[in-house]
């Protein structure tokens, strides 16, 4: 059992490269944590200095309120999947998921009565004689996962452990992780920048900007409430609409989006001051709908482009000057150069203050 | 009745021809038998010009004495070989070519991968010393041997400044019958460890970092590390590094006529250099081909045993 905690932690490499800059979180006990973020955010670098694999610059990592800093990686009882899987060439699958037992000083009999029973779980028995260059991308990586579970450590990494795989692959070894963590509850903290993957399997995700980072939340809490411009425009897919809006205040606040007056019907943050902003929805919360003239929140608007994918379409319109993307079901008989009115989901909007790209609104009705 | 008889030849004739094409049909997958018909005789031809003949000519003139000079007609059929297995200073050019190999394969070598495992990681120290350690094998063979031997002299080199701050007597290193393979030895170990120490570099850098920080959370010490994923990975450049330090031994030449010329008392002779002195400069062809065949064969012999051990997993 161990919590995991970063205490402003910092990474300068040489030449005064700051890559991660005063990371502060703390991981409970069987928490599975994921790193999201674009590439050259810091998650790796993170996760390595977790691992004892890079040095600390500043701060502490401390794993079950002991502080790790000095240790070896070996000390920090921690195991780690990697990208390129790391598996010894050399070695069977059986020699690999045995290494770390054999530098332990375990006897043969103790080394096998371990290996067997990760290799049955992970469905590798009859593989375990086999060279890692004989087996799958995803054989390897059980294989991986083997080679970390085998020595029962109280922390689990993964480091973009699932990039080298194809789409399919993908989803079924995902399924697999969660599975897996979920039988054996060790505190799992998992790098990616696929949104999916952190969306799928993470209780909390912390999504990382230039080394700091942008909000620590559950996905829920990412999705329908994020917390700055950038997370809401990184999560969902296609990514959410941003439209400059100018913010005025009558009877209540509101704002003007192509010549319709919008009324905020939440709470807006009045402590920013800040009268121009950006509003935020996401595609599949503007719908397209038969004409309510006597709607304020509908608006008319030329579709541009129009794909067809599936159970869904997405097209493109303007609102003013902005672009928009539209998510709506495929049995919406529009098409292209068609004028067709948008219906905007007042309870889904968000608002961002252009000066610090911070969330200044929360409508009525929160998802959370 | 001849009729039924040129049917019959023709029939055997049809079918073997039917077999022949079929045979040619089975065995020429992707043109496999057009490309050999091609390429095998270029290469086939200049093998047996500049090996097979060589060394079939050697064979025949071993069995000759002859100066050289002339055709040679005066058949003494094996004695040649007879002379060269009773000759003492065969024996001990047998034997120091053997003492190359071994120190090559037990000093130089390891000396070689120790200074590669220190210093392969990429830094600008890291480059210079590599650049420092590799200085000798630029060096050519008999410029360093005339150096060292400026170094060994006893009366003007740095052994004459070093007996001096030891007080004790002059040493002519390399006119001591005893020591003077043991400077040869020093000065080749010095003259190629930089060579094997950039194959080792080469492949070092190879292995993927991934698999050694794997390594150290697996649990495994820096010398672990080094024995269970380093060295086996870096495998073919050892097997290489191996291959051609011996044969470099059994080659050694150059270093030794400037540093000794094989002496003194014949005692710092190798294969080749004992090859030069007595059937060259003496004028005894028949008797230096007689060497060379031996030396042929111990290079097959090596050749075929490499192949069958070292190679053998990797064919």
């Amino acid at each position: 059992m161990a919590s995991v905690e970063f205490k402003h932690i910092e990474k300068i490499y040489p030449g005064n490269v700051h890559t991660v800059k005063d990371f502060n979180l703390k991981i409970n006990d069987g928490e599975f944590i994921v790193f999201l973020g674009p590439s050259g955010c810091g998650k790796s670098t993170t996760l390595r200095m977790l691992a004892g694999l890079e040095d600390i610059s500043g701060g502490e990592i401390l794993i079950n309120n002991k502080v790790v800093n000095d240790l070896e990686p070996i000390e920090r009882d921690i195991a780690m999947v990697f990208q390129s899987y790391a598996l010894y060439p050399h070695m069977s699958v059986y020699q690999n998921i045995a290494f770390a037992l054999k530098l332990a000083g375990l006897s043969k009999s103790e080394i096998e009565e371990k290996v067997r029973p990760v290799a049955d779980m992970l469905q590798l028995t009859p593989l375990l004689d086999r060279k890692p260059r004989a087996l799958s991308g995803g054989q390897r990586q059980r294989v991986a996962m083997g080679r970390a579970m085998v020595r029962t450590p109280e922390v689990f990494l993964f480091d973009e452990p699932l990039s080298n795989l194809d789409a399919k692959l993908r989803n079924s070894m995902r399924t697999e992780i969660k599975t897996l963590h979920k039988k054996i509850k060790k505190t799992t903290i998992y790098v990616t920048h696929d949104q999916v993957e952190a969306m799928t399997l993470a209780d909390r995700i912390v999504i990382l900007r230039d080394g700091k980072v942008e909000q620590v939340g559950t996905p829920r809490e990412i999705y329908h409430s994020p917390a700055n411009k950038f997370v809401a425009g990184f999560i969902g897919s296609p990514a959410m609409n941003f439209i400059p809006v100018e913010l005025a205040k009558d009877e209540g606040w509101h704002v003007d989006i192509a010549g319709q007056k919008l009324n905020l019907l939440g709470d807006v943050d009045d402590n920013q001051t800040d009268t121009k902003a950006t509003l935020g929805i996401r595609p599949c919360d503007i719908h397209i709908t038969p004409d309510l003239l006597t709607n304020p929140l509908v608006i008319k608007g030329t579709v541009e482009n129009l794909e067809l994918l599936g159970s869904t379409i997405q097209l493109t319109s303007r609102l003013g000057d902005s672009q928009i993307t539209v998510e709506a079901p495929s049995s919406h008989m529009v098409n292209e150069d068609e004028v067709t009115n948008f219906y905007i989901d007042e309870s889904r909007l968000h608002l961002f203050s252009d000066q610090t790209g911070l969330s200044m609104y929360k409508p009525n009705a929160v998802l959370e | 009745m001849s009729n039924e008889v040129t049917t019959i030849g023709k029939r055997s004739s049809t079918s073997s021809n039917q077999n022949v094409s079929r045979w040619f049909k089975k065995n020429n997958h992707g043109n496999r038998l057009l490309t050999l018909v091609l390429f095998l005789p270029p290469a086939l031809l200049l093998f047996t010009i500049f090996v097979i003949l060589p060394i079939g000519e050697a064979g025949y003139y071993s069995l000759f004495r002859w100066n050289g000079y002339g055709e040679p007609s005066q058949w003494v059929e094996f004695s040649n070989y007879v002379r060269l297995f009773k000759h003492g200073a065969f024996d001990t050019a047998v034997w120091n070519t053997f003492k190359i190999i071994l120190i090559s394969l037990v000093i130089q070598l390891p000396l070689a991968l120790i200074i590669a495992l220190s210093i392969y990681k990429k830094s600008w120290a890291n480059s210079l010393f590599r650049l420092i350690f590799f200085l000798p094998y630029i060096l050519a063979e008999v410029a360093a041997g005339l150096i060292w031997r400026f170094v060994f002299d006893g009366d003007y080199g740095v052994m004459a400044r070093f007996t001096e701050a030891l007080n004790t007597d002059t040493w002519y290193i390399l006119a001591d019958k005893n020591w003077a393979f043991v400077a040869i030895l020093v000065v080749l170990v010095w003259k190629y460890f930089g060579f094997h120490m950039m194959i080792y570099i080469a492949a070092l850098q190879g292995v993927p970092k991934d698999l050694i920080e794997a390594s150290k959370l697996d649990g495994a010490s820096r010398f672990q590390a080094i024995w269970y994923v380093k060295i086996p990975l870096i495998m073919s450049g050892i097997t290489i590094s191996i291959f051609f330090s011996i044969l470099g031994a059994l080659q050694t030449f150059d270093l030794i006529m400037p540093l000794t010329g094989g002496g003194p008392s014949n005692s710092t002779h190798t294969l080749v250099s004992y090859l030069y002195t007595f059937g060259i400069t003496r004028m005894n062809v028949g008797f230096g081909s007689a060497v060379g065949v031996v030396l042929f064969i111990c290079c097959v012999i090596f050749a075929f045993t490499y192949q069958s051990t070292i190679m053998k997993d990797k064919k």
